[in-house]
């Protein structure tokens, strides 16, 4: 027997050390990701804010009848998608897979709607003559690039999450995947609604029409 | 924080959903309330931050899992974004030593 296979047998898993979080390692994976990204989107964040700050003639475009009740409204299905995730995830921690499939096919349809509702806002912004270097008010141009990046990269985390549920869902259905897997999604679908949180205020509410 | 893995209940859930629901109301209002535009970013962000110090702990159940966890990520998140509130504020610097545009 080579000391390479020594060291294997050795290694049993009984040898090792518990977790020092008392989570499962993709548990674990899932929050390194979540504060890695957390620091990308507080980066775009400080960067609009400064931007915003030391520009003279940041444009305020936002109607509250229009632009603000749709943020509105995509904070609700946003918020409520959270819910019915936590539904799923409490499901599958209980073994009910009908009960978990329910609630995750409720998460992703509410997230196809928030998507929708979110490139319905975009396509009329479009239509209005905004893009990432066309500011059709006047003043600066960069408040396009701003929007539309940061909000695009909030967008696609929400398709993302969208993809991911439905994957884990059908794994889930088949045995392939835990309740683990279900929890460790939910992770995810959490955070990108608490990103929104940030979000919506920040682009949306500070850039009211006056 | 404790380690026990009890978390909440859905009507506990939905009673944060209803809580978070009613910050986002607050915030709306806040906005159409015509205050300054550093008064209004103190509020938003202060509201913000209560949001989502709440979906954290209850939402992603970071209340409920060992202290280790939320220390070992928490600090480490704000120490990164408060490293990055004293460097941005060199932009500035740089945009005032570019040369004049003839």
């Amino acid at each position: 027997m080579s000391e390479s296979e020594l060291t294997i047998d050795a290694g049993h898993a009984a040898a090792l050390d518990p977790s020092p979080y008392g989570v499962q390692s993709k548990k674990l994976t899932m929050w390194l990701f979540i504060i890695s990204d957390a620091v990308t989107f507080g980066a775009i964040l400080f960067g609009y804010g400064y931007l915003r700050a030391g520009s003279a003639n940041w444009p305020t475009p936002f109607e509250f009848s229009s632009s603000i009740v749709n943020g509105l409204i995509m904070t609700f299905v946003l918020l409520t998608s959270s819910l019915t995730m936590l539904g799923a995830v409490a499901a599958a921690k209980q073994g009910n897979k009908p009960a978990c499939l329910k609630w995750m096919g409720a998460t992703v349809l509410l997230g196809i709607i928030f998507a929708a509702l979110h490139l319905r806002e975009w396509f009329h912004m479009f239509a209005e003559g905004w893009s990432l270097s066309k500011n059709p008010l006047g003043g600066t141009v960069q408040f396009g690039a701003i929007f539309f990046s940061i909000t695009g990269l909030h967008l696609m985390h929400v398709i993302s999450g969208i993809i991911a549920l439905v994957v884990i869902a059908i794994g889930y259905n088949t045995d392939w995947l835990d309740a683990g897997h279900v929890e460790t999604t939910g992770l995810y679908w959490h955070f990108v609604d608490l990103v929104w949180m940030f979000v919506f205020p920040l682009l949306y509410l500070m850039n009211v029409a006056r | 924080m404790t380690e026990t893995n009890h978390v909440p209940g859905m009507k506990e859930n939905i009673a944060i959903w209803v809580g978070l629901l009613c910050i986002v109301g607050i915030e709306t209002l806040l906005a159409t309330m015509h205050l300054s535009t550093h008064r209004l970013l103190a509020a938003l962000l202060v509201l913000a931050f209560i949001e989502a110090g709440i979906a954290l702990l209850y939402f992603m159940h970071l209340k409920y899992e060992k202290p280790n966890l939320f220390w070992s990520l928490v600090p480490a998140v704000i120490f990164v974004l408060f490293m990055m509130n004293h460097i941005w504020p060199d932009a500035y610097r740089v945009a005032s030593m570019r040369l004049p545009i003839q």
